[in-house]
């Protein structure tokens, strides 16, 4: 034990003198988790057309009428959906920004208009996209103003409205009798306005719809924050953290993978062959240091996140849990690579070589989610798609414990294959 | 202490051990002297259990194949080349061993260790700033932090200078003193002949022959030279009793038909050393 201790002592101090190992392990990441946070938020934050998924349940005039203006509209992309669920499931895919739905109870709604319900349109948005979220109920109100005088032209539909609104007027219980006259006054008014200007096309200035707003109740859109297990982060640094720490792991994988190298180079590993000790001892040192600094690196990472950049942190403990897992495993790796390397021009040409196209189509640059389907499988086979899922998941996907379990395994088991795998080629100089 | 049988051990088409076998005994410093590519250092990671020979049998202590780590306890190795992390400090590198060896009280052990190489002022620098002289010192600690009861030393005045060579030879006249026996591989003969108890000469992976420095000038060394000059001309004698052939010159009124006339005016005897036992042994000079 007290070798084994001591050999991850030594090694996480000549990791921490060796200013390129420093970079590549601790500052890179960092460096990257902002840079990059910076390049995709200025991207996605403000230019651009939204992407909207619509769900018309209805069928009436003012759902077909509300599809086809949000279609029209020049500050969305819309694509339309059969059933919430599907629209759901492409804002957590990150497919659309915004799911909009005009519901069956759209017509009720509307017979509703003059006894204040208002029309009511359901909007499930990923809260991250606040911002974008404002905007959708803003031109939401717009565009279902603007239905306004189409349906007002539609006679058949209006008089079943102004019979309904008649009703409900005459059936409600906290009005008084005089009240009750009023109010079934104003509506006749109404309903020979809308008739006199029943010929009338599409009225769209914005004006007129604003100052009726007013007047009329205004349109409902309720929001659903779609649970936090969005598939989009809620901010690009929610991406790029996770892509630095990936990083950070890849430059300790690179520097403990050439760290036996060296010491064979160096002549110490003799020295190390020498002591009473076994492979298992020296790899499991190593790979305890390489255990500790990767935890280092995400620790860092996680620091600056919060620190510097609000980051909140869904599911501390599974987090710990999953940095721990992914630690693990790039220990396991190197130490694997580390035990098959006979030169430092092999750990350092095939180790880091491996190593930067792994971290590459693992989601080290790109975020998985915006690469092309086939890379997405490929990923499948890269240990940092792996640390990825099972970091995202505590961080900020808040996904539930069941579906982190098979990152979390997948990721101890390549820490332990490689560990077993690493000792036993070592094993073989060592016997003698 | 340490037995070597009929090791062998070749590198593709080099014969570096060519059936050496020897016995080192307890309590005495053993020199392998021979020139750079003799095999002395291949002897030593055979010895060691580094490396393993094609042929042969290594017994330590009688206690058999350094490849037991119970066995290996036993040995401390100064490599050739410095095995040392540049990196550290002289004391987190003795400590760093001592961990490895499950020293007990390792600390007192590394302070004394620094003492006794003369490094404790220097105990807290990186050993990358250190003199050559510095580090084979420490290289030489390295080997004796588990307190070893045979100690390996590979060239370890190579690449020093004067002053820590003195040094490094005191320090291991001081470890034979206190008991360990002491394995010293050099190709230095001045070395050999200075601090080792016995020395085998080796030459292309054989042992030529091993014995105390003056039986092997006995055996192989050959007559003295008595060099007399007699009014500017010198004579050169092969003797093999120089100081007795000395006397007898001054006796002698001139130097005869291969000699100056008049009396001696100088004289000067060259006895035979490791040099010219090697020269003996292989037709070659050390030096080469
Ligand atoms: N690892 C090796 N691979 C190939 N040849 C080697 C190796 N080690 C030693 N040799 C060769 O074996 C011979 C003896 O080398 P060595 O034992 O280092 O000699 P010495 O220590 O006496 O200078 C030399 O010819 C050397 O080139
Ligand atoms: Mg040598």
């Amino acid at each position: 034990m007290r070798a084994i201790a001591a050999i991850a002592r030594k090694d996480l101090r000549l990791l921490f003198r060796d200013k390129g190992d420093v970079f590549f392990t601790f500052v890179f990441p960092v460096v990257i988790a902002v840079l990059f946070g910076f390049v995709f938020g200025g991207g996605s934050g403000g230019g651009g057309t939204i992407d909207l998924a619509v769900v018309r349940e209805s069928d009436s005039t003012l759902a077909r009428g509300l599809a086809d203006d949000l279609a029209k509209d020049p500050s969305f992309t819309t694509t339309s959906f059969e059933t919430r669920e599907a629209a759901a499931d492409a804002v957590r895919a990150g497919k659309a920004t915004a799911a909009v739905i005009l519901p069956k109870s759209l017509d009720a709604g509307l017979e509703g208009l003059f006894s204040g319900q208002g029309i009511a349109i359901d909007a499930v948005v990923d809260p991250s996209r606040r911002a974008e979220a404002g905007l959708i109920q803003g031109k939401l109100n717009e565009l279902a103003f603007r239905q306004f005088p189409k349906l007002f032209s539609n006679s058949t539909e209006m008089k079943r409205a102004y019979s309904a609104a008649r009703d409900s007027i005459a059936n409600a219980r906290g009005l008084s009798p005089t009240q009750k006259l009023l109010g079934a006054g104003m509506i006749t008014a109404a309903e020979s306005f809308s008739s006199s200007i029943g010929g009338e096309p599409t009225a769209d200035t914005g004006a007129a719809p604003a100052s009726d707003g007013a007047f009329f109740a205004p349109i409902a859109v309720k929001v659903e924050e779609l649970a936090p297990r969005a598939g989009r982060p809620r901010a690009a640094f929610d991406v790029t953290f996770p892509q630095g720490i990936v990083w950070g792991l890849a430059g300790c994988f690179g520097a403990f993978a050439a760290s036996l190298v060296t010491e064979r180079s160096r002549g110490t590993l003799d020295r190390l062959r020498l002591a009473p000790i076994t492979a298992f001892h020296l790899i499991s040192g190593k790979a305890i240091a390489c255990l500790v600094a990767g935890l280092l690196v995400q620790a860092l990472v996680f620091t600056v996140a919060i620190l510097f950049f609000g980051a909140r942190i869904a599911q501390p403990a599974m987090l710990v849990v999953a940095a721990f897992a992914a630690a693990f495993a790039f220990a396991g790796l190197a130490m694997a690579l580390a035990a098959f390397c006979r030169t430092e021009a092999e750990a350092n040409g095939a180790g880091r070589g491996a190593i930067l196209i792994l971290a590459l189509i693992g989601g080290g640059t790109i975020p998985l989610f915006f690469m092309p389907p086939f890379l997405r499988t490929l990923s499948y086979g890269s240990p940092f798609r792996w640390a990825v899922a099972a970091i995202e998941g505590p961080f900020w996907r808040d996904t539930p414990l069941s579906e982190q379990v098979v990152p979390l395994v997948v990721l101890i088991g390549i820490g332990f294959l490689g560990w077993i795998v690493g000792a036993r080629a070592l094993w073989r100089p060592f016997a003698r | 202490m340490l037995a070597l049988r009929d090791i062998r051990r070749r590198f593709g088409q080099t014969t570096a051990v060519d059936g050496l076998s020897l016995e080192v005994r307890a309590g005495e410093v053993f020199g392998l002297l021979g020139p750079n590519g003799a095999g002395k250092s291949t002897t030593i990671a055979i010895a060691t259990g580094l490396l393993a020979p094609d042929s042969g049998s290594v017994d330590l202590l009688g206690m058999g194949s350094p490849s037991d780590p119970k066995v290996r306890m036993h040995l401390g190795l100064a490599p050739q080349e410095i095995t040392l992390y540049a990196e550290l400090t002289a004391r987190e590198n003795l400590r760093f061993f001592a961990d490895l060896y499950g020293v007990a009280d390792a600390r007192a052990r590394v302070d004394e260790l620094l003492a006794l190489v003369e490094l404790d002022a220097r105990a807290h620098d990186r050993v990358s700033t250190f003199s050559g002289g510095m580090k084979r010192r420490l290289n030489l600690a390295a080997a004796l932090v588990h307190d070893p009861r045979l100690v390996l030393l590979d060239e370890p005045t190579a690449g020093v200078d004067p002053q820590s060579r003195n040094r490094i030879l005191e320090l291991v006249r001081r470890l034979a003193s206190e008991g360990k026996t002491v394995v010293y591989t050099t190709h230095y003969m001045e070395e050999a002949a200075k601090i080792c108890d016995r020395v085998g000469i080796v030459d292309h992976g054989r042992l030529l022959d091993v014995g105390t420095v003056a039986e092997l000038v006995a055996r192989h060394g050959g007559q003295s030279a008595v060099t007399v000059e007699r009014d500017g001309v010198e004579q050169r004698i092969l003797t093999a009793d120089p100081v007795a052939e000395v006397a007898r010159q001054f006796t002698l009124v001139d130097g005869g038909a291969d000699g100056g006339t008049g009396p001696v005016t100088g004289v000067r005897i060259e006895r035979p050393d490791l040099e010219t036992v090697f020269l003996a042994l292989t037709g070659r000079s050390l030096r080469e």
